[in-house]
């Protein structure tokens, strides 16, 4: 049974009174630097330090008896570090904090804080028993690393800032040309489309036409480039759709298009010999296949087959006659041509009505791929 | 077709407003001004209140087509098109035009285009078709998509 004023021991602690208790002569030998405090009296004072505490501090023990704990508190000391040791007071709770605090000489060291209540049966708070440990060693190399960390980060950061700026320039430049390249052609096909006007003989003007088509073909593959984020494939598929849809309906509204396209990318390199290709087979199928105005269907598809893909035009006009079949014209040479740069197999076959053209080719670059 | 539209061309490079301008009278269309720079372009929209705009994005002296477009939407009004090798520039909402075609174009689709434009203009909704190339900002889409569900009568249920 606890006598109704045993508290009062520790009140005395630093009394001569205090000494014959062994719990007082442990806290008083022990190298943890500890105190007491009496939020009780104002200002809530130190009414107990142990030798540790004064050789940490370098206070005489008449130099911190009553006084307030905030005189090691000083200039770096964290404001909000102290903020909370006093709402933990004033909540009567426990708290433990590493804050800078200074010694009599002014010297900063970090101060492990562990600060607690103790409390009576009656849950009064008597005193605030706080217990402190010099960590400076352990706070510095924190920091240390901390600060290494940073100019890591800050270094990264600093390389990634210029990276981006490359990159950003090399975009802008692709950019720029890329625009260039479509307001060329666009001129180009200006020019084309200009002079074809002015030219009142059927022969020329067929050819001219002929060569505004292939030229707005190589117009519309670079109006597709670049519209993804990837700049290096090119879908044939969407190309094919862009492409068949504005010849057949230039041709007028009597020739339906069936398209059956299925997404196959392809090289950069190779999108304008594969749209040229197209352009010269569906211009030639809707140029020979319907003549005098007759109505018809015209059927692209584009399917991909493991390392090849096929592209079949198909009609249902007139058939091909062998004349045009064998005529060495320079749309023929042309197609035989742009066969070879692209590894290409084609096939003419009938399709009973109509033709068939058929065309099998590498998607890659021809890498030791033999034409067949 | 009806009354010849009224069509100012803003295009800083000769031969494609040549081609642009031939293409337009050749269509029965009335050109009524051209400009090259932004400056020029607003101070034609004033003066010559055209039905229809058609703008580059990129003009001469470094100005931009985004201004006109800017000055056409306050006049209001007017229906505006740009016509860019730099479509993907532009923001969802087009600085208020209705379109972009973009270059390079074929003859084809700058027929059709204008065929969708004229149709904005003088008869809309136009029809649901849009070349390849040309695309139709979101709100108008959306706009022309009301103005057709309104024209047609609402079908019954099937069998009632």
């Amino acid at each position: 049974m606890e006598q109704p004023d045993a508290w009062h021991q520790t009140d005395r602690l630093d009394a001569e009174q205090g000494k014959g208790d062994p719990f007082a002569a442990a806290v008083r030998a022990t190298r943890m630097p500890m105190i007491v405090t009496n939020p009780r009296l104002p200002d809530n004072p130190i009414v107990f330090a142990n030798d540790a505490f004064l050789r940490m501090t370098g206070y005489g023990r008449d130099e911190v008896m009553g006084r307030n704990c905030r005189l090691l508190q000083g200039k770096e000391t964290d404001r909000g570090a102290v903020a909370l040791i006093r709402e933990a007071v004033e909540a009567n709770t426990d708290i433990a904090i590493d804050i800078l605090n200074y010694r009599k000489d002014g010297m900063p060291f970090w101060n492990a804080l562990y600060l607690s209540p103790v409390v009576n049966e009656a849950g009064e708070v008597l005193f605030f028993f706080a217990s402190q440990l010099d960590v400076s060693d352990r706070v510095d190399a924190h920091l240390r690393v901390q600060q290494e960390k940073d100019r890591f980060e800050a270094e990264v950061a600093h390389r990634t800032r210029d990276l981006t700026e490359a990159l950003a320039t090399q975009t802008m430049l692709v950019h720029e040309v890329d625009h260039r390249v479509k307001n060329n052609l666009q001129m180009i096909a200006a020019l084309l489309s200009m002079q074809t006007r002015a030219i009142t003989d059927p022969a020329a003007r067929t050819a001219m036409e002929a060569m505004l088509t292939r030229v707005e073909a190589l117009g519309t593959v670079h109006r597709r480039l670049y519209q993804s984020n990837n700049v290096e494939r090119f879908d044939v598929a969407e190309f094919a759709r862009d492409l068949a849809t504005d010849l057949v309906r230039g041709s007028g509204d009597r020739i339906r298009l069936h398209l059956d396209l299925e997404a196959v990318e392809i090289p950069v390199a190779k999108a304008p010999p594969v749209a040229l290709m197209m352009n010269e087979l569906i211009t030639n199928a809707l140029k020979h296949a319907f003549p005098n105005d007759r109505p018809g269907r015209l059927s692209v598809t584009v399917a991909p087959d493991a390392a090849y893909f096929t592209i079949k035009i198909a009609d249902d006009g007139v058939g091909m006659p062998v004349q045009v079949m064998e005529q060495r014209s320079f749309g023929k040479r042309l197609i035989g041509t742009l066969c070879r740069q692209l590894s290409a197999s084609i096939a003419w076959m009938n399709n009973d009505p109509g033709t068939i053209v058929s065309i099998r080719l590498p998607r890659e670059m021809a890498g030791g791929l033999e034409a067949s | 077709m009806t009354e010849p539209l009224k069509i100012l061309v803003v295009e800083d490079e000769a031969l494609i407003l040549m081609q642009i301008e031939m293409m337009l009278e050749e269509a029965g269309h009335c050109v009524v001004g051209t400009a090259m720079t932004a400056r020029e372009a607003i101070a034609l929209v004033h003066e010559t209140r055209p039905e229809l705009v058609l703008i580059d994005l990129r003009l001469g002296d470094g100005s931009s087509g985004l201004d006109v477009a800017q000055a056409v939407r306050d006049l209001g009004g007017i229906t505006a098109a740009f016509m860019t090798a730099d479509a993907q520039a532009l923001s969802e909402d087009m600085a208020g035009a209705t379109a972009v075609i973009a270059k390079p174009f074929t003859g084809t689709v700058l027929e059709e285009s204008l065929t969708y434009l004229e149709d904005c203009v003088r008869r809309p909704p136009p029809a649901e078709y849009v070349p390849p190339g040309m695309r139709v900002a979101p709100a108008w889409l959306a706009s022309f998509a009301q103005m057709r569900a309104n024209l047609t009568p609402r079908q019954g249920p099937r069998g009632g």
